[in-house]
């Protein structure tokens, strides 16, 4: 079985020993390293849309796509390239600058919050201290890029996308940042590594989501909705606003909203496995792949949701989340306070 | 707040429930198939491509140009020129099928009492160019040459059949020859609305 | 300051090129924010005049169109309008020729209500039971393809019966049908009918009342979803439906939930019609003697069928000649579309287009 930190480790100390100072060898590593995470998350995400449709496509006793490879496989790299080759309009009455600015902003902050996710022991690339509070905050990013794109498209659609986006994002926030509280407050830290490190009980199987499970039900709904997945995919609602904010990007435009989509869900998945299910632990197996497992497992939750679930309305959610999960989610912590309290945890 | 916990916990059963239930799905085999790979057997009746049927015994078109079938047909995608030789007798001349019009209604079939129109099931017959969608005499006979059918038998053919043309100017017989049609104007020539 | 807060209703144009107006329906929207204030329904889209075309056509080539007037139910427009022709005529089906159609016409009920289990769904954004009603009306289509030779426009029914015998192979197919049916209706209502989800967005949404269902001649599983029994099969029967045992579902409420079950609990009704046709179905003529060149006596008549959206109505005035000197249809569309700005002003787009669906609208037989 193979453990990848040692191989990082060995480059690290190579380029300490070619000579060069401890500041510069850290900068090439890490931005090797992001680099590496950079292009395996576009690997998996062009994984993920292939994922999502085949589960799609069984799920409703179809094939999927099935001519470009083994049970096309390639069709996302393809779809890309096609759509690399499209042309690029921008709608005459559209904000240019804005309109421009908007996916670009999407595709940087889903990327940008796998900086501080530890993809096994060792395997993180910058492991902060606020690293949660980091992920938060990059995450709400993206739903500036969307109002972005909403408004820039001066489409009416696109508009009513975007805001319910931005309403949406501010209101599942809150529960989302309440519920992984509680794992906070238990671990005192707010280092992702630390929190993994503190699950690693029970031969790795000290998972928070056994003493809170409270908190994880809260974290995966939030967290479908931070994602835009059905039955909280309002903001491109396809029956109702057509697509949403992505209403007018076409090209490679449109593919980085789209790849931003499933970056993003695998990044809930990602922050579930390792605030909830003990992220890298695990027997026998390497850590990286027990991340890899767990965080699938998650993402393959979502695609069950969206492809049995129908969607709620947009005062339904706002309901949802103001007076069911906020509540739920005081609950919790309340909850995880006395018991870290009284049993010591 | 007891109806509110179980209605709250129904709710969840009925949320896993569904998801069970797509879950249970998920591992069945698809029911699509492939199409350009794979085909379908399509039934016999299928109304697909019209071709004009041969008859094997002596190489010549069943049609007897009774133009039963260009009444019959609601738009107007049949049309058939008859030539007259010297002892009156008719012959086909060309027989065209404009496939633009045609709405595969299948009504020319049960107009015709000799066979020599059919719906096949052929159903794969897109062209680049529009043109090549009016088939003509030839194509639809070269068409029809691997179409199987009955041969009606001539002699018993009922003077009016139930299936038979609805809007027939006359009923042709076994032993006359079809008679000659009425002028055009008197028919129910159709004509598409603008 | 105020001044500058002001804000603006916003008109949307829905349609005619959008996902959930199932087909070329156009509706003006005014908007506050995501609710509707206004709600103006622009029809004539998918007009093909259909209704003069058919003055010029005898009146078998008359079927053919019918059968695009609403081409969910082919088989019941083919049958509305081969009803008027045999009261003009004065024509008797043959018994065999009569279950045939009742067959047909119950199976293409089952078919069309599958298409609205299946869309309605959708446009509350679950995708897969569509796929689902769709696997089963594909089985569906495959009997009428076996019978008369097309999956969606049959031209079936004739003046005086119907065109083609049943092949053999169709009862035993058509009772393996109906064998799995109601476990696949069990599927749906797994998915849907106690889904929490489900219930929000359509329970108490849309709400017809019966003043509103006589107001606008709302007819078919739309009013019967708001209590009124009245279904033409029962209240004034054609064809041999007062032979067959069957019940009709009501609704309570009048909302969209309640149309929803009342169209799943009707396809299990209409099963049941068609199990016990098969059971009954007797040999002998399919079709009656009907000259060739058929000229119906002159008059007018109006005949009515329950269509799965409701009253499909055929008037027919002949001069005694070969062509219908006018036609006329009414589809149910027409009334339920009337209905609908009344219905959703003060709600979300996203229950517009729930409602909208679940008035089981559709555009052809609007437009005509």
């Amino acid at each position: 079985m193979m453990e990848l930190a040692p191989i990082f480790t060995w480059i690290h100390d190579l380029l300490l020993s070619l000579g060069l100072g401890p500041t510069w060898t850290d900068l090439i590593s890490q931005i090797g390293l992001a680099v590496l995470v950079f292009s395996l998350l576009c690997i998996v995400a062009l994984f993920l849309v292939w994922w999502e449709r085949k589960i799609s496509a069984h799920i409703q006793q179809r094939y999927g796509p099935m001519m470009t490879g083994w049970h096309g496989v390639f069709q996302t790299i393809m779809d890309a390239l096609k759509l690399i080759q499209k042309e690029d309009i921008v709608p005459a009455v559209a904000d240019r600058q804005v309109f421009f600015w908007a996916p670009v902003i999407v595709f940087t902050c889903a990327f940008a919050a796998y900086i501080v996710i530890p993809f096994g022991k060792g395997l993180i690339v910058s492991d902060l201290n606020i690293g949660i509070l980091y992920i938060i905050a990059i995450t709400t990013f993206t739903i500036i890029g969307l109002l972005m794109a909403g408004w820039g498209s001066n489409n009416k659609y696109a508009l009513l996308g975007g805001m319910r986006s931005a309403a949406q994002a501010v209101s599942y926030e809150v529960p989302l940042v309440l519920s992984i509280m509680g794992v906070v407050m238990v671990t005192g830290s707010m280092s992702m590594n630390d929190i993994v490190a503190a699950q690693s009980g029970w031969a790795g199987f000290r998972w928070n989501v056994i003493f809170q499970p409270l908190g994880f039900v809260i974290y995966v709904i939030a967290a479908t909705a931070e994602a835009n997945r059905t039955p909280f995919d309002l903001p491109e609602a396809e029956q109702e606003l057509v697509a949403g904010f992505n209403i007018e990007y076409s090209g490679m435009k449109f593919a980085m909203f789209f790849l931003a989509e499933f970056v993003n869900m695998f990044t809930v998945s990602a922050i579930a496995t390792t605030v909830f299910l003990g992220g890298w632990n695990g027997p026998f197996l390497p850590s990286w792949i027990w991340f890899l497992g767990k965080t699938l497992a998650m993402v393959f939750l979502f695609m069950l949701f969206r492809w049995t679930f129908p969607r709620l309305r947009v005062d339904q959610l706002m309901e949802f989340a103001w007076k069911v999960l906020l509540p739920l989610a005081f609950v919790n912590i309340i909850y995880v306070g006395v018991m870290s309290l009284w049993l010591k945890w | 707040m007891v109806e509110v916990v179980k209605q709250f916990a129904s709710g969840i059963y009925n949320l896993l429930l569904g998801m069970f239930t797509s879950g249970k799905h998920l591992t069945r085999h698809a029911i699509t198939v492939q199409y350009p790979k794979e085909r379908w057997e399509v039934p016999e009746r299928s109304r697909g491509m019209v071709v004009l049927l041969t008859d094997h015994e002596t190489g010549r078109l069943n049609c007897t140009a009774c133009l039963l079938c260009m009444r019959g047909c609601p738009s107007g995608a049949i049309d058939i020129e008859v030539e007259k030789d010297e002892k009156g007798k008719r012959h086909l001349k060309n027989f065209t099928v404009d496939f633009h019009l045609c709405c595969f209604c299948g009504l020319c079939e049960e107009a015709c009492n000799f066979a020599a129109i059919k719906l096949s099931r052929k159903y794969e017959f897109p062209e680049y160019d529009k043109k090549d969608l009016i088939y003509d005499i030839q194509k639809l006979q070269a068409a029809g040459l691997d179409v199987p059918y009955e041969k009606p038998v001539r002699n018993k053919v009922e003077p009016k059949t139930p299936s038979a043309a609805p809007a027939a100017a006359g009923t042709p017989t076994a032993d006359t020859p079809p008679p000659p049609p009425p002028p055009a104007a008197e028919g129910p020539t159709p004509t598409e609305a603008g | 300051m105020a001044e500058e807060l002001r804000t603006e209703d916003m008109t949307v144009n829905m349609g005619p090129q959008h996902p959930s107006t199932h087909g070329v329906c156009r509706l003006v929207l005014t908007v506050d924010g995501e609710i509707i204030r206004d709600c103006v329904p622009v029809i004539g889209f998918l007009h093909r005049a259909i209704e003069k075309m058919c003055e010029n056509r005898t009146y078998a080539q008359c079927i053919p169109l019918m059968d695009r007037f609403e081409y969910c139910t082919s088989m019941s427009c083919n049958w509305a309008f081969c009803l008027a022709a045999e009261k003009l005529g004065d024509i008797k089906v043959p018994e065999r020729g009569e279950y045939l159609r009742v067959i047909m016409g119950e199976l293409n009920r089952i078919a069309s209500h599958l298409i609205f289990v299946g869309v309605t769904p959708m446009d509350c954004g679950a995708l897969t039971p569509f796929l689902y009603t769709f696997r089963e009306r594909e089985r569906i289509m495959d009997l009428f393809e076996m019978t008369c030779g097309q999956r969606l426009t049959y031209n079936y029914i004739r003046v005086g019966g119907v065109a083609k015998d049943i092949p053999p192979e169709f009862i035993p197919k058509c009772r393996e049908f109906l064998g799995i049916f109601e476990e696949k209706i069990r599927d749906y209502e797994k998915l849907l009918v106690d889904n929490p989800i489900w219930i929000a967005r359509n329970k108490g949404i849309g709400i017809i009342t019966p003043q509103l269902v006589y107001d606008y001649a709302i007819s078919g599983p739309s009013a019967r979803a708001s209590g009124v029994n009245f279904d033409i099969r029962k209240n004034d029967p054609y064809s041999i439906y007062d032979l067959f045992d069957f019940d009709i579902p009501l609704g309570t409420n009048g909302d969209s939930y309640d149309r929803f079950n009342v169209r799943v609990n009707e396809m299990r009704q209409s099963a049941r019609i068609v199990a016990q046709a098969l059971d009954q179905l007797p040999d002998g003529e399919i079709r009656a003697k009907v000259p060739l060149k058929f000229k119906p006596n002159p008059g007018e008549v109006y005949s009515r069928i329950e269509n799965s959206r409701g009253e499909m109505g055929v008037y027919l005035v002949s001069d005694g000649g070969p062509k219908p000197f006018r036609m006329r249809a009414r589809g149910g569309s027409y009334n339920h579309l009337q209905a609908v700005p009344h219905i959703v002003k003060g709600l979300k787009i996203a229950d517009l287009v729930a409602i909208f669906a679940s008035m089981d609208i559709i555009m052809p037989e609007i437009d005509r």
